[in-house]
């Protein structure tokens, strides 16, 4: 099946790991991703604060390219990126003032949006398009023994409204995924808590908190690693990490993977070509995993 | 009417015995809301039980609780939808997060008014309208926004799940920066700058999580005032450290988008950061084997016109 | 007993006590305001459809006070102490403008002013609202201007009762709900806003917390009660929560439709149908149910149908909202269900113009906790809203006059009242054995629902006043299990019943002796109006357990009593 594909700023920059560990796991699956021509960046989160409607208009214009490819579903890996579509176009549908302002500043230009392209998270394409029985059938390295703590992150969850796919108290798609690899998954009490990227941008010290609130809930649930739905959530939790241990004064390791880069393992791939880190790398040694 | 036995499992508390879970069980049918079966619980079953409620419309705010672990308001929440949902008929019902317990449904409010009562909650009009001398009108679309935000019941979900407010002492709170803005944004205030001195520096300490959003009961979505009480930071001249790199932040992120299209992460780290804590970062991330990623040249937008047009033109 | 010394206090924290607050404050006495909840909570938030308010320059060109008045006067069936009523309307603009300078969000004309709309009984549409949650609004605003003035807050405690020293407050006993510690309040000035009773009938759209704590208070301190026999009911309550759905859906448009797809106002009230006065549309639908053209379970159809989604969205959220959240019902396609409930008290402690209770020295109330009479037999929409500012804000200043006027100082020290006020309600909870407050509550929310409500007659009369002697006999008994001292509402409950048996026997005798159908109050024996025999107030004390009845005249000004005919 074809679906576009968005990968976002975050995506294609140091979280370049998530694009080609999904590219991998998608051609194994049969889903053909076409990235969306001359995508721009959806605001990372921020744009909307500093002007409402250019996001929305910005968020258009990507939706639009989809539109023009004949597409109506976008699949991002990014949660934020995700988020940011979702809200817009929630915005250009119920807010009539806002409609009428980015109407405007969409007069001259070639976007058209007729809401008919949806934004959608690319473990939703893998739940409910592929199907966890299609996925099972191509594991080919179960990873028996494995213990991953489903952390879910904020903005693919939140606000039920918006977002929609599963319930943002009970989600299980992540936990899914992982019994499909043969790895147990574990819940654990701040798997739907902020992973702090947001507050790195003014108020870093408390995002780094929020950081080692999510890697301490999996440690003392007993996880060996945890997987995440988002590109900012690997810059945070994987790329980061080294940095929250010191300033927390932490000993253990509990690396963060994106849950392509599971699946990636399980198909059979090796962690290098996954693209995935030193730290992940050294645990995933430990148990036998590689 | 089709009725159904529900079991309902609650998280008592008493400062002697501490936290215990006592059962109920009572039979309901689909217009029952759990502030009827709580009633319902305390004069026919226990009349110990002990909550908050009072208008079982959704308007006082008193009913603020977790329904199988959701915050929720009690008076909105139907019985059996809950038991539809979660496809049992055991239902948990727990005190609101964070708020100090004080007797079994019962929490301390009063960090949550002291909150509130720190924004200043009031409208300060100007000496000649209070005394009737001069009028100020409203425009219909100003109203319509204030008034979103005016909407707040002072129910304490939002705060109750919100994260930055646990390890931040200096944040404010989702509620309070609704209101806060309520009275920030509305033209007829005339204490703008004081009011900027009490909710710019806190407004960039949220996190963007919209666990106040989900939780609302009346769709205030505090992190949108949250948002829009940042824009006002260009306005306000004594900066704290937080909205100073805050601002930076933002800008860096609009003039990235406006230039390429696309969010150069290297120039918007320098631009927030500087050099010094940029190199520190890059070297925690070395360690972690991502450097390779660190200097990748992402291609920019080719249409960068539409990108300029769609942005309005120039910087703000 | 700990002691602490106000120039006034003032009992209930919704709009009428805020307003006096704000006026007392004003003036640089100190007072202290108590609430058995925290002020936003109180019920006037629940007020829905609007506050009626003749604005000079802003008003239907047609429209002037005297027409507002005389709505007024004949919407409570001319039982209404018409200088209240002239009050009310030449003071509606000035408070309206008042609330709109501190902030309230009224919703606006295209120039900006404030927009207006029709509302049941009035000939020209003068109610001002904010969206479907006027009182909401109102009591928020008015919370944040008091809370910046000098006032001492004391939320979430409970009054108990008065201590009156020769008829004179001498101060009132309260209890922290969070301690259960009693305190002395030292006072010479009492303001009773307390609320109404709705928790004293089984259905009603009333707030749990409405449970005429104040009326108790007043009764068992020796003030009269006025009018206690006329109690409204509200035609469209929600079925089966009782959930309100405002007047302003008929006000907009909305339809009261029977099993037949008939507008049966039609037959009850051929001038304004459906915005007839609530006790007309109240009783047209028991007639309806009781004669086979209602639905199943008991409720007839609002259809809303016919406005189209976006106004139904914008302006009757609230209705939409709760017809979707509490009934699974989706008013844009399908009809609402509703059903009368009891909704508002007309009746209340005896005050005069100025909110002056003439039988204790110092005592005042405001708001639907007094009788003025502003309202007379039955209310008018939206003049609630009204009623609770004007009247808090002309207690307020007969407080400040009051306190002006240096009043004679109590005498003794008071430690014995007020350690036997505590300790009568103390008796129930030393008890092992006896009765909940649960069992006799709904009792008496069902004796007052089916024999003192929307049709009354002398044998049911009678018979309710038997049950509820049996259930004040009962009280004697009752025991609470909660022996905790940490916020313990098992305990207050029952002190709140206690309040509700004071009144409920002083509205069914004053029922009983009423021999008339006038406004609210309809008796199926009595049907008709009698001006010659019954154009007073009814006066009502309670001695003991005996209520003592006694007649006041109604102020008449310049509108003679017509027959009310809508």
């Amino acid at each position: 099946m074809k679906i576009a594909y968005y990968p976002g700023c975050a995506t294609h920059g140091l979280s370049k790991d998530v694009d080609i560990a999904t590219k991998k796991v998608a051609e194994v699956l049969g889903l053909e991703l076409v990235e969306v021509p001359d995508w721009n960046c959806c605001g990372g989160g921020f744009l909307d604060e500093y002007d409402e409607v250019a996001h929305v208009a910005l968020n258009l214009r990507n939706l639009s390219q989809v539109e023009k490819l004949g597409l109506n579903k976008m699949a991002t890996p990014c949660s934020v990126c995700l988020h940011s579509h979702r809200l817009a176009t929630y915005k250009y549908k119920e807010d009539k003032e806002i409609k009428k302002k980015v109407d405007k500043r969409l007069e001259k230009t070639s976007i058209k949006f007729d809401g008919k392209v949806s934004a959608e998270h690319i473990v939703w394409v893998l739940i409910r398009d592929v199907g966890i029985e299609t996925i099972k059938k191509n594991v080919k390295k179960p990873l028996n023994g494995l213990k991953v703590g489903t952390y879910y992150g904020c903005q693919m969850l939140r606000p039920e409204q918006i977002m929609g796919f599963e319930q943002a108290y009970n989600p299980h798609s992540l936990a899914d995924l992982v019994a499909a690899t043969g790895a147990t998954p574990v819940i654990f009490p701040t798997m739907t808590s902020c992973c702090g990227f947001p507050l790195m941008g003014s108020n870093p010290k408390a995002g780094l908190k929020l950081a080692y609130n999510v890697l301490n809930g999996a440690k003392e649930a007993g996880a060996d690693i945890i997987v995440h739905p988002c590109s900012l959530c690997h810059l945070q939790l994987d790329s980061l990490q080294i940095k929250i241990q010191s300033e927390f004064n932490v000993k253990w390791t509990m690396p963060a993977i994106y849950v392509t880069q599971l699946l990636g393992l399980a198909f059979g791939f090796s962690p290098e070509e996954l693209g995935i880190g030193k730290l992940a790398m050294e645990v995933l040694r430990v148990k036998g995993v590689i | 009417m089709q009725e159904q036995e529900v079991i309902f499992k609650v998280k008592r508390f008493n400062p002697e015995k501490g936290f215990w879970w006592q059962e109920y069980k009572l039979k309901v049918d689909r217009f029952t809301q759990f502030t009827e079966a709580l009633r319902r619980i305390k004069s026919e079953q226990d009349p110990t039980l002990s909550y908050r409620a009072s208008c079982h419309m959704a308007v006082c705010g008193s009913c603020g609780m977790k329904i199988n672990g959701e915050p929720r308001l009690a008076c909105k929440t139907l019985v059996l939808d809950v038991v539809k949902k979660y496809n049992s008929n055991i239902v948990t019902i727990e005190p609101m997060d964070y708020f100090r317990p004080i007797k079994d449904l019962i929490v301390d409010w009063d960090e949550f008014y002291d909150r509130m009562f720190k924004v200043k909650p009031r409208l300060y009009p100007s000496k000649e309208v209070l005394e009737g001398k001069a009028e100020h009108r409203l425009k219909p679309e100003d109203q319509k926004e204030l008034w979103k935000f005016a909407q707040c019941i002072w129910c304490g979900l939002c705060v109750s799940a919100c994260p930055s407010v646990r390890i931040d002492p200096e944040f404010l709170g989702p509620a309070a920066h609704a209101k806060g803005y309520r009275f920030l944004a509305d033209p007829r205030d005339t204490i703008t700058e004081e009011r900027m001195k009490i909710l710019i520096d806190s407004s960039w300490r949220c996190t963007y999580c919209y666990q106040c959003f989900n939780v609302c009961p009346r769709d205030i979505e505090p992190v949108t005032a949250i948002k829009k009480t940042r824009s006002f930071t260009k306005l306000y001249k004594e900066k704290s450290e937080v909205a100073k790199r805050g601002e930076k932040h933002t800008e860096a992120i609009f003039e990235s988008i406006l230039k390429t299209g696309k969010i150069a992460e290297a120039a918007v780290y320098l631009k927030t950061y500087g050099i010094l804590q940029s190199l520190i970062d890059l070297i925690y991330m070395s360690k972690t084997g991502k450097l390779k990623y660190a200097l990748v040249q992402e291609r920019y937008v080719q249409n960068i016109d539409e990108i300029k047009k769609i942005m309005g033109g120039e910087s703000k | 007993m700990e002691k602490i010394e106000y120039d006034a206090v003032i009992i209930g924290g919704g709009l009428a006590g805020l307003m006096s607050a704000h006026e007392i404050a004003s003036a640089g006495y100190k007072v202290a305001l108590i609430s058995k909840v925290f002020p936003t909570r109180s019920h006037s938030a629940a007020a829905e459809g609007g506050i009626a308010a003749y604005i000079p320059g802003n008003s239907d060109p047609n429209d002037n006070p005297d027409y507002m008045t005389y709505d007024t006067v004949k919407g409570g069936d001319y039982l209404v102490d018409q200088d209240a009523a002239e009050l009310l309307s030449n003071r509606s603009g000035e408070i309206a403008m008042l609330l709109e300078r501190w902030g309230a969000l009224f919703n606006r004309q295209p120039d900006g002013r404030i927009a207006v709309r029709y509302f049941g009984g009035q000939t020209y549409p003068r109610t001002r609202f904010v969206g479907d949650k006027t009182g909401m609004a109102l009591l928020h605003t008015l919370f944040e201007r008091v809370s910046g003035l000098n006032v001492d807050f004391y939320n979430e405690w409970f009054a108990l009762d008065l201590v009156t020293e020769d008829k004179r407050v001498a101060g009132i006993v309260a209890m922290q709900m969070k301690t259960m510690t009693p305190f002395f309040f030292k006072t010479k000035a009492v303001v009773i806003a307390s609320g109404g009773m709705g928790m004293l009938y089984r259905h009603t759209t009333n707030s749990y917390i409405n449970t005429g704590d104040g009326f108790g208070i007043a009764l068992r301190a020796g003030a009269a009660l006025k009018d206690p026999e006329f109690v409204q009911f509200h035609p469209t309550a929600l079925y089966p929560s009782d959930i309100l759905i405002s007047e302003a859906a008929r006000g907009e448009g909305a339809i009261l439709k029977n099993n037949k797809g008939e507008r049966f106002m039609a037959k009850y009230a051929p001038k304004k149908l459906d915005l007839a006065p609530r006790d007309i549309v109240s009783r047209a639908i028991i007639t309806e149910i009781r004669e086979g053209r209602g639905f199943p379970g008991g409720y007839v159809a609002l259809d809303l149908t016919h406005l189209g989604e976006e106004y139904i969205k914008e302006r009757l959220a609230l209705a939409y909202e709760a017809a979707k959240n509490f009934a699974g019902v989706d008013a844009v396609t399908e009809p609402i269900p509703v059903r009368p409930a009891q909704h508002y008290y007309m009746g209340g402690i005896d005050v005069d113009i100025k909110g002056r209770n003439p039988d204790i020295v110092g005592l005042f109330s405001a708001g639907e906790a007094a009788c003025v009479s502003v309202h007379g037999a039955n209310r008018l929409g939206s003049n609630s809203l009204l009623d609770t500012l004007v009247f808090g804000q002309e207690t307020g200043r007969a407080v400040v006059e009051f306190l002006n006027s240096s009043p004679h100082e109590p005498t003794s020290n008071f430690e014995k009242e007020a350690e036997k006020i505590v300790d009568d309600a103390y008796k129930f909870v030393k008890s092992e054995s006896g009765v909940h407050f649960g069992e006799i509550l709904e009792k008496l929310r069902d004796v007052m629902w089916d024999y003192v409500g929307i049709f009354r007659d002398e044998g049911g009369l009678l018979n309710a006043l038997s049950e509820i002697n049996k259930l004040r006999g009962m009280i004697s008994n009752m025991y609470v299990t909660d022996k905790s001292k940490v916020y313990n509402t098992e305990f207050f409950n029952a002190l709140e019943l206690r309040n509700m048996l004071d009144l409920a026997t002083v509205i069914a005798k004053a029922a009983l002796d009423r021999k008339e159908s006038r406004g609210a109050h309809y008796r199926t024996d009595y049907p008709d109006r009698d001006d010659n025999n019954w154009l007073k107030h009814t006066i009502a004390y309670l001695r003991g357990n005996t209520v003592e009845i006694a007649y006041k005249p109604v102020k008449i000004t310049r509108w003679k009593p017509e027959p009310r005919v809508y």
